[in-house]
């Protein structure tokens, strides 16, 4: 099915009036969004203003930090995540997680991929598992280059091909949504197109939501963009009004360059 | 703008120089340090070899038997090798070594082989029985009284003897494989180390197997589960304290809590690694805890983000990674625990132990208290035997240093 970019989407994740503290720090302050399904969601903003927190409330990454405190209602297909039966395993292998840095288990390639299949259960049997992780390597686009080595370690690999063995590691569990947070800040631009073009054809699968200082970046993969400025959003709808027409000055001054 | 650059300056150009210098002294200084460390180990080598070598070497006396006119013989269905020296002994078999000392060396020379010689005997019988049917020459331990006049010491009158039957090459020092084998005795001449060694060997199992596990753990929840707070804080300072805490209060501890619940296993390997597990677990949390530390947190988010549970990434990513950490830890500490004295002075392995420690729970010594009990002893003989058992000891804790390195490589992978 291929949607529309300018019809009403249906909403996979809605995020409302979600305020996200670190001890007394706020970081988040009243932001309600709604991820649209099969579709590339870009939060862009300057360094600090909270993107990354936000994206990592999307799988409650941020219950890792001890002083995190998370308050307002995220749904994810109309479930609360943040409410007490929520079962967090459960939840992230529904939302995976790309890094901003890749980072690769310190095992061989067909570990990292098969760890997450293999804690799940989610093959029965070896030739299962084998094809789970050709597929999930296929689909990241990495399948040709790494085929004869399997066994080598994952920390061997460039750091292109990293990130997409960790995309690949993400997308082997089957999860509904991608949370990418800078996934290309640390490659060159081959590997960085590679990755885009990656994420466009992985749209028809999944939810996407991609953290990036790349105008560019946001402009070529995303179709929403959200623009972030001081934990708040200052401005959330279809990427190409966000970047023809931006409703707020803010955004304007931010997109062409004017400051952030 | 000013026309000469400021790197290019006489004052620059100077100030060059003095770090080149500073450089020069830095690396003149480690290697100073460097080449100090390994005068002073070879030093300890070589004179530790040097006079622990004697040790491996006792004086015996040469003694022609024909065992064919004894008329002894080895019953085969006698099993262990204590049967048989009984029934050697039941057989007349120190009478008969005695009488063939006698015609050999004559009768003062046979006055001078050692009380408990014919057990050689009897060890030699048993590692070959078809020596009973003809004659053998055996060398059989001196008495320490002729060992010390062999080395020109000790009782005068001796020595013109000792002279005699080394001339007539019946008197020689000869390498003793047995010191390897025996346990304690009074006589210099009978040491073994073996007993120690075992004991040495049960002690550190016990303490290994309890301080490892149980120090990893702690580290691990420490780390990775306990909340941070006023606690968890005074835990982690009691811990640190505890790692320098000195060793005979843990061995009073251990004559208090331990001995007191056990009264009966005093002198056991058992408490002996109770007691030195107490000390060497806080260098393992500690270690631990640093290792664990160092694993990247990028790789428990990666697994975490996958779905892993808190279980699962710490026993598939975390310990694997802080696994190499953890065992140099424990080298440190089994290393200090291997060359302890003092707590288990306390709880009685300073003994008289003459068999080796048939299991966990039978009285025994260890390698630094037979070493501190020899130093003690007056005979001379016990000089040499005390440098032997230090590089036993040394050898003890080469060994077991290189299997943790080992394993330690074999862990150990890069991120």
């Amino acid at each position: 099915m291929v949607t529309d970019p300018t019809s009403q989407p249906l909403v996979k994740i809605r995020a409302r009036d979600v305020s996200v503290y670190y001890g007394d720090k706020q970081a988040i302050d009243n932001v309600s969004i709604d991820v649209p399904i099969e579709l590339v969601t870009a939060f862009i903003g300057p360094s600090g203003c909270g993107k990354s927190t936000f994206l990592r409330t999307l799988n409650r990454m941020n219950d890792t930090i001890p002083s995190a405190r998370v308050e307002g209602a995220i749904e994810l297909d109309g479930e609360d995540i943040y409410r007490s039966k929520m079962d967090v395993v459960q939840l992230r292998a529904r939302v995976g997680m790309v890094f901003q840095k890749p980072n690769p288990f310190p095992k061989s390639i067909y570990e990292n991929i098969a760890y997450g299949p293999r804690i799940h259960g989610l093959a029965e049997n070896k030739a299962d598992l084998d094809a789970v992780v050709e597929k999930s390597l296929r689909r990241a686009g990495l399948w040709d280059e790494v085929k004869d080595r399997m066994a080598d370690s994952g920390t061997a690999l460039s750091g292109g091909q990293q990130q997409r063995l960790c995309i690949a590691r993400a997308i082997a569990v089957q999860p509904e949504v991608i949370l990418m947070d800078e996934p290309c800040s640390a490659l060159d631009p081959i590997a960085t197109a590679k990755i885009e073009e990656l994420i466009d054809e992985l749209r028809s699968r999944y939810a996407i939501v991609i953290v990036t200082h790349s105008m560019q970046q946001a402009a070529r993969v995303s179709q929403r963009t959200a623009f972030f400025h001081l934990g708040r959003v200052v401005e959330y709808g279809e990427t190409s009004q966000i970047f023809t027409n931006p409703r707020e000055e803010r955004t304007k001054d931010y997109i062409t360059g004017r400051y952030g | 703008m000013s026309d000469t650059h400021p790197t290019r300056t006489p004052s620059f150009e100077a100030r060059l120089k003095q770090r080149y210098a500073a450089e020069r002294r830095f690396k003149a200084l480690g290697l100073g340090a460097i080449l100090f460390s390994i005068a002073v180990l070879l030093f300890l080598l070589v004179t530790m070899t040097y006079n622990g070598f004697g040790g491996f070497s006792r004086v015996e006396l040469a003694v022609p038997v024909d065992f064919a006119k004894a008329g002894l013989t080895l019953d085969p269905t006698l099993k262990t090798s204590t049967e048989k020296i009984q029934a050697l002994e039941a057989q007349g078999l120190p009478a008969a070594i005695v009488s063939a000392a006698g015609a050999a060396l004559g009768q003062d020379g046979a006055a001078q082989l050692g009380a408990n010689g014919w057990r050689d005997a009897a060890q030699a019988i048993i590692a070959q029985p078809s020596m009973l049917n003809g004659e053998a020459s055996l060398w059989l331990p001196a008495s320490d009284d002729l060992a010390n006049a062999y080395a020109h010491a000790g009782q005068a009158g001796l020595q013109p003897l000792a002279s005699r039957l080394a001339a007539q090459g019946k008197l020689a020092n000869r390498f003793d494989g047995g010191f390897l084998t025996r346990s304690d005795a009074t006589d210099p001449q009978q040491v073994g180390i073996w007993g120690a060694l075992k004991g040495s060997m049960l002690t550190m199992l016990v303490t290994l197997a309890l301080a490892f596990p149980i120090g990893v753990f702690a580290a691990l929840y420490l780390e990775e589960y306990a909340p941070r707070n006023r606690w968890t804080d005074l835990i982690e300072v009691s811990i640190n304290n505890l790692a320098a805490v000195p060793s005979i209060i843990f061995g009073l501890l251990g004559l208090a809590l331990f001995l007191g619940l056990f009264p009966s296993l005093r002198s056991a390997p058992l408490i002996g690694g109770m007691t030195l597990a107490l000390m060497t677990m806080p260098v393992i949390v500690i270690a631990g805890r640093n290792a664990i530390k160092a694993v990247p947190p990028s790789i428990r988010d990666g697994a975490l983000a996958i779905g892993a549970s808190r279980v699962q990434v710490v026993f598939h990513h975390v310990l694997p990674l802080a696994l190499p950490g953890i065992l140099t830890g424990t080298i440190i500490g089994m290393a200090r625990a291997l060359g302890e004295t003092a707590p288990l002075l306390m709880i009685g392995m300073r003994a008289f132990v003459a068999t080796p420690p048939g299991g966990l729970t039978d009285p025994a010594t260890v390698l630094p208290v037979q070493i501190f009990l020899w130093s003690d002893e007056i005979d001379r003989g016990f000089v040499e035997r005390t440098s032997a058992a230090i590089i036993v000891l040394l050898v003890f804790l080469l060994v077991m240093n290189g299997l943790a390195i080992t394993l330690r490589n074999r862990f150990e992978k890069r991120w």
